[in-house]
């Protein structure tokens, strides 16, 4: 035993020089080889010639499970239509999902036997900000690549230095803020604002933005606990305050719950819902059945109320991604119809898969974090505004477009408004990245 | 002034479900020194029975009724299988199965009825009354809310006070022996125990769900607050449980409307430990050589 434990170091040794040199030799043949059939590009954990495995952590249960559970469906449906044809560079991606019914303690397990056990090469797209502040650092430790985390919260994109392998993928909350703080400073000069906020980084990132524009028209803040379903106290606070326009941040069973009591206050003021709490299908099919004249069925409980897009939703049939989503829900699809949820797990795969290509065939984890610095700013996609990925700052999509919501479709009021956190300015996004569409294929190649 | 009176409403309607709440776990506690912990996830199950005919076309009184019933033979069912082998062992026994069954209740129904927010219909408006060109916080269902409560309160201390069961209801509960030498069939009276018990549980469940989301956690937070609410009238009087209930329903609607919604739990707990301190035996308490 012993000798042979003393054999494994100068092997290893020398395996992982040769490793090296062969990595070496295959960077530098790269140009004059055409990248035909050589075996001999380095790889890294999760990597094999053939396959990639990655994962994440998303809420399959419990009450963060509605519309949530959808999104590894979709994400898991494109990386299938991926493999279909041929994969990426040779490799198939195997896509490998735990629940973790957003609870961070559970996250933190399910991301122990991701990486420990299942060994992934990297997470992509693990949901919740609380749930992945768990397992952010220990990622990070492990130098495992944390793409996509599907949260807007700042901390995965503002801090490199000590956070280098994790990328946000959404606008964050605070841009978002700004953009809306700016629309109602400009066009609703005279309304007197409430402010109805989840009481984590959700609500405070986005405060942080909307204070930037709206500071001295703010009537009234109120902030609930998600997990506490009686929010009657905060509307009524609200009422009182006279607030005739409302922005809310949180998440969508908390849309329902306000609606109801607002309903049950007579208040009735304009609403404006952040991108993540106003999925028109979801709290539409919630509020349906309160019916008796009191609230419409189906889509059309949201009507007239405001709120922000990122990427084209299922409604937008017109648009080439959405038809791409489509395509891929038909062909690789679980039962049930294609939702804006599904379309946001596939779009962030989507993502994923570009940076894999970006990658090229020699994959590595540090390649793959590289490789997104570098082209993030240049990645095409279903996002209406271009990635803020560089050496810098690993912030996700860079604007939203403001739109008011109609019989379950969206009528744009604003054109795509692009910013970043701080002071930067509000501009008008000329990227044109709203208008492009994808290649035939559906697979995107190395930008 | 609106806000106040919206908040006080608001808080007298959720402490009306408290009270029922702690009626329930009041009721199994006097006659059996049991603190039922899967009192909330059997009136969840109920609840979604209630949901399911409903969603199958039947009217919301067909599924109430069905409710009812359902947590009548529920909490029969659970006296006689589960509580009845561990009768005469020590009563945490029967505590921790309850705890147990707390956590099966809950699986089963995620894997029955789905782990999905679910809406729950109320059968008047949800809209707030009009008065004087002011809506207020007091819905149609709000009003049936409190008068169901009331109602089924009135009728259990009729029940105890001037009918012959009631009677030995009282009777096995105070002391099984003479309870027995004097005829009571005492088992019957602990599964009718249970049983109302259990019924009572259930309308604050379908209660609670009307006009709002449930899902099968829904009952998690009014299992603790009307716990406290038990406790705060002394875990013996049902008179006791209704003000524990309305006391805790309106300081928690104040705290989260004028302090801070994170702060409702640890106002429950700060309230609790208050009268715990100046009253032991909590607000209501009178039969004090009972306590071993």
């Amino acid at each position: 035993m012993t000798r042979r434990a003393r054999l494994i170091g100068p092997l290893a040794g020398l395996v992982a020089a040769s490793t090296l040199l062969a990595a070496c030799g295959a960077g530098g043949d790269r140009e004059s080889d055409g990248g035909g059939g050589d075996s001999g590009g380095s790889t890294d954990i999760g990597v094999t010639d053939d396959t990639i495995t990655i994962g994440a952590h998303f809420p399959l249960t419990g009450v963060a499970a509605p519309g949530y559970s959808e999104i590894p469906l979709g994400a898991a449906a494109y990386f299938d239509y991926v493999n279909a044809a041929g994969g990426i560079n040779g490799r198939q991606i195997d896509y490998i999902v735990r629940d973790d019914g957003y609870n961070p303690t559970n996250t933190s397990t399910v991301t122990n036997e991701l990486v420990l056990q299942d060994e992934i090469f990297a997470m992509v797209g693990g949901l919740g900000t609380p749930t992945h502040s768990a397992v952010v650092d220990f990622l990070n430790d492990e130098g495992v690549p944390d793409m996509f985390v599907s949260s807007g919260s700042l901390q995965w994109g503002d801090d490199v230095e000590n956070r280098p392998y994790t990328f946000g993928w959404q606008p964050d909350y605070e841009i978002e803020g700004k953009i809306i703080g700016q629309y109602v400073a400009e066009n609703m000069p005279d309304a007197k604002v409430g402010l109805f906020l989840q009481d984590d980084d959700l609500g405070a990132d986005a405060e942080v933005g909307v204070r930037q524009f709206l500071d001295e028209q703010i009537v009234e803040v109120q902030r609930y606990t998600s997990g506490n379903t009686d929010v009657g106290p905060q509307i009524a606070a609200l009422q009182s305050a006279d607030a005739d326009l409302v922005l809310s941040f949180n998440t969508p069973s908390y849309t329902a719950l306000s609606q109801l009591v607002a309903l049950r206050l007579g208040y009735e003021p304009q609403w404006f819902y952040s991108n993540i709490g106003s999925d028109p299908e979801l709290v539409g099919s919630l509020l349906s059945r309160f019916s008796e004249g009191a609230v419409e069925g189906d889509n059309s409980s949201l009507d007239g109320i405001l709120t922000s897009e990122y990427i084209p939703g299922v409604e937008d049939t017109d648009n080439p991604w959405t038809q791409l989503w489509q395509k891929v829900w038909d062909q690789e699809g679980e039962e049930g119809e294609l939702s804006n949820f599904r379309i946001y797990g596939m779009s962030s795969a989507y993502a994923f898969v570009q940076t894999l290509a970006a990658a090229g065939e020699d994959l590595t984890r540090d390649g793959l974090v590289e490789a997104l610095e570098e082209s993030g700013e240049s990645l095409e996609g279903p996002q209406l505004a271009p990635f803020r990925y560089s050496a810098d700052s690993h912030l996700g999509i860079s604007g939203v477009q403001l739109v008011e919501l109609n019989g379950g479709a969206s009528d744009p009021i604003t054109p795509v408004l692009g910013t970043d956190i701080g002071d930067a300015p509000i501009e008008e996004d000329s990227s044109g990245q709203a208008d492009d569409a994808p290649p035939e294929s559906g697979i995107p190649e190395a930008p | 002034m609106q806000q106040l009176l919206n908040t006080a409403l608001g808080g007298l309607t959720l402490g009306m479900v408290y009270a029922a709440f702690a009626l329930a776990l009041v009721l199994i506690f006097r006659s059996t020194r049991i603190v039922n912990f899967a009192q909330a996830p059997m009136a969840m199950v109920t609840t979604f029975i209630a949901l399911t005919l409903i969603d199958a076309g039947y009217s919301y009184w067909i599924g109430f009724a069905a409710a009812l019933l359902a947590g009548l033979v529920l909490g029969a069912v659970v006296e006689r299988v589960l509580i009845r082998p561990v009768e005469d062992k020590p009563e945490i026994n029967a505590v921790i199965l309850t705890l147990g069954l707390f956590i099966v209740l809950h699986a089963l129904a995620a894997v029955v009825f789905g782990n999905a927010y679910r809406s729950f219909p109320a059968p008047f408006g949800i809209r707030g009354f009009e008065v004087g060109g002011s809506t207020i916080a007091l819905t149609g269902f709000g009003v049936f809310t409190i008068g169901a409560v009331v109602v089924v309160m009135a009728l259990l201390v009729a029940l105890f006070r001037f009918t012959d069961v009631g009677l030995r209801m009282r009777a096995a509960a105070y002391n099984q022996e003479v309870a027995r030498l004097l005829g009571v069939r005492v088992g019957r009276m602990l599964t009718l125990g249970w049983a109302l018990a259990a019924l009572v549980g259930s309308l604050a469940g379908i209660l609670i769900a009307g006009g709002s989301l449930v899902h099968p956690g829904y009952m998690d937070s009014v299992v603790v607050y009307g716990f406290v609410a038990a406790v705060l009238g002394g875990l013996e009087s049902p008179i006791g449980a209704v003000v524990g209930g309305l006391t805790l329903g309106v300081s928690l609607s104040f705290v989260s409307g004028y302090v801070g919604s994170e702060l409702v739990a640890l106002a429950a707990l700060g309230i609790l430990m208050l009268v715990l301190t100046l009253r032991p035996g909590g607000l209501f308490s009178q039969a004090a050589e009972r306590r071993v």
